[in-house]
């Protein structure tokens, strides 16, 4: 069951990055920087792969990098696959990003000071996992100094190999043998999930035609853990988005929008794998063949995206925890949520 | 626990503990909306010792992000302890 969580260390996404206008004091302009950035990563990692391409165009002053897109400055801290998933709704390959050297955005943004602040995030978004999952921080915090480092190193090579290695220590597995993933189990627990819900008035057929993200104040940042309490019982990705957001799943009314359970390739090969769970097999069966009609009433979730995927909400919770988390133990769900407008009701 | 965060509008009292050299703090606990984000909890702390940065932590374990909501914060704390 590796492979899955292969394929989330080795995504990329290419970037094309142009320097914003205003920092421009060379002609001709520079060309944009064409770079893969892990969608593990986070951008202001990118500094040393950036610099050179505008270092000698950029106006006198100190550098605090940040970027945009379509003007919406980026927030530093979540993990770059989790912003492009967010806030490029139909893929655009490259991902066109302006860069900033200068003027950060201070009213918008957390400040950042490089790595530093980037590794401080994340080694206490990994207490927080750890204190969702154990009820205290002991486990991190009883890491030594080397051990933190090295961790975090793989982080920042994409190493998996090193990860699984020092991450082993910290003893966070919400999800643990590979047999239990065979049927959809899950031990009793909770398991740190961060949520952007990104809410939408007008409707639209095809994610292309959907609307741009103009402000944060269209996505909501919600972190639930998720709690189980029945110990091996098959929890589908659908029950846990029906614990995580009963707002949205008022009564029966069911996701109803083909994207979210469109077949890709990588959810293919779930749904053939859990056709040996009789339980799971008959809970897919009775979600799919449940009809394809809106609550007009309620809100109605347009698209459900995790590490680029959009899976079947079908297939084994724990499987998508297993293979799809973030490194720091979190698992970012996106979600693309249509409010009806109070007015046309 | 999902019928406690749907109730989000209601508030959450907040009790602050020094730590290291940060001054005892005269009013130590407050109110705050749960659809606050922590970023108003460091805002408010920051105006009370008079200093541009502090680390606030919860339950002395781990730091936050600025933009998570109190709400949040307070059902992983309180369900956890």
């Amino acid at each position: 069951m590796m492979g899955a969580q292969k394929y989330v260390w080795e995504g990329a996404i290419p970037l094309q990055i142009h320097l914003h206008e205003s920092e421009i004091t060379s002609l001709p302009p520079p060309s944009p920087a064409l770079i893969l950035a892990p969608r593990i990563g986070y951008l202001p990692l990118l500094l040393p792969l950036i610099k050179p391409y505008f270092s000698s165009t950029l106006p006198p002053g100190q550098d605090t990098l940040w970027f945009d897109y379509k003007g919406l400055p980026l927030k530093w801290y979540i993990p770059t696959g989790v912003l492009f998933d967010l806030l490029c709704a139909e893929p655009e390959r490259p991902w066109n990003l302006t860069v900033h050297f200068r003027g950060y955005p201070s009213n918008l943004l957390i400040p950042c000071e490089g790595e530093e602040s980037v590794k401080w995030s994340f080694i206490n978004s990994l207490k927080e996992a750890d204190y969702i999952i154990n009820g205290n921080c002991k486990n991190v915090m009883n890491m030594s100094q080397s051990d933190q480092v090295e961790l975090w190193r793989s982080v920042m090579d994409g190493n998996l190999d090193k990860y699984i290695r020092s991450s082993s220590k910290l003893k966070l597995g919400t999800v643990t043998t590979d047999e239990a993933d065979m049927v959809g189990q899950v031990k009793a627990g909770k398991i740190p999930v961060r949520l952007y819900v990104w809410s939408v008035n007008e409707d639209f057929e095809d994610m292309e035609d959907a609307p741009e993200v103009d402000s944060w104040d269209q996505i909501s940042y919600i972190n639930r853990p998720l709690e189980i309490h029945k110990e091996g019982k098959y929890f589908t990705l659908h029950e846990a988005l029906k614990n995580l957001l009963p707002e949205f799943f008022a009564g029966k009314s069911l996701i109803n929008d083909k994207p979210c359970i469109e077949e890709s390739e990588d959810s293919q090969k779930v749904s053939s794998e859990d056709v040996g769970s009789s339980t799971g097999a008959e809970e897919g069966k009775e979600i799919v063949s449940q009809p394809m009609e809106s609550c007009c009433n309620d809100a109605e979730i347009k698209l459900v995206r995790i590490q680029g995927i959009e899976p079947k909400l079908e297939i084994p919770f724990s499987w998508v925890v297993t293979n799809l988390k973030n490194p720091e133990h979190f698992l970012h769900i996106c979600v693309c949520v249509k409010i009806p407008n109070v007015n046309a009701a | 626990m999902a019928t406690d965060s749907l109730s989000s509008a209601r508030k959450v009292i907040v009790q602050l503990k020094a730590t290291a050299d940060a001054p005892i703090l005269k009013q130590n606990k407050f109110k705050i909306h749960g659809t606050d984000k922590f970023a108003k909890v460091i805002d408010f702390v920051c105006r009370q010792v008079h200093r541009e940065t502090v680390f606030v932590y919860i339950n002395s374990a781990f730091s936050p992000n600025p933009d998570e909501l109190v709400i949040d914060l307070f059902n992983v704390s309180f369900c956890s302890s």
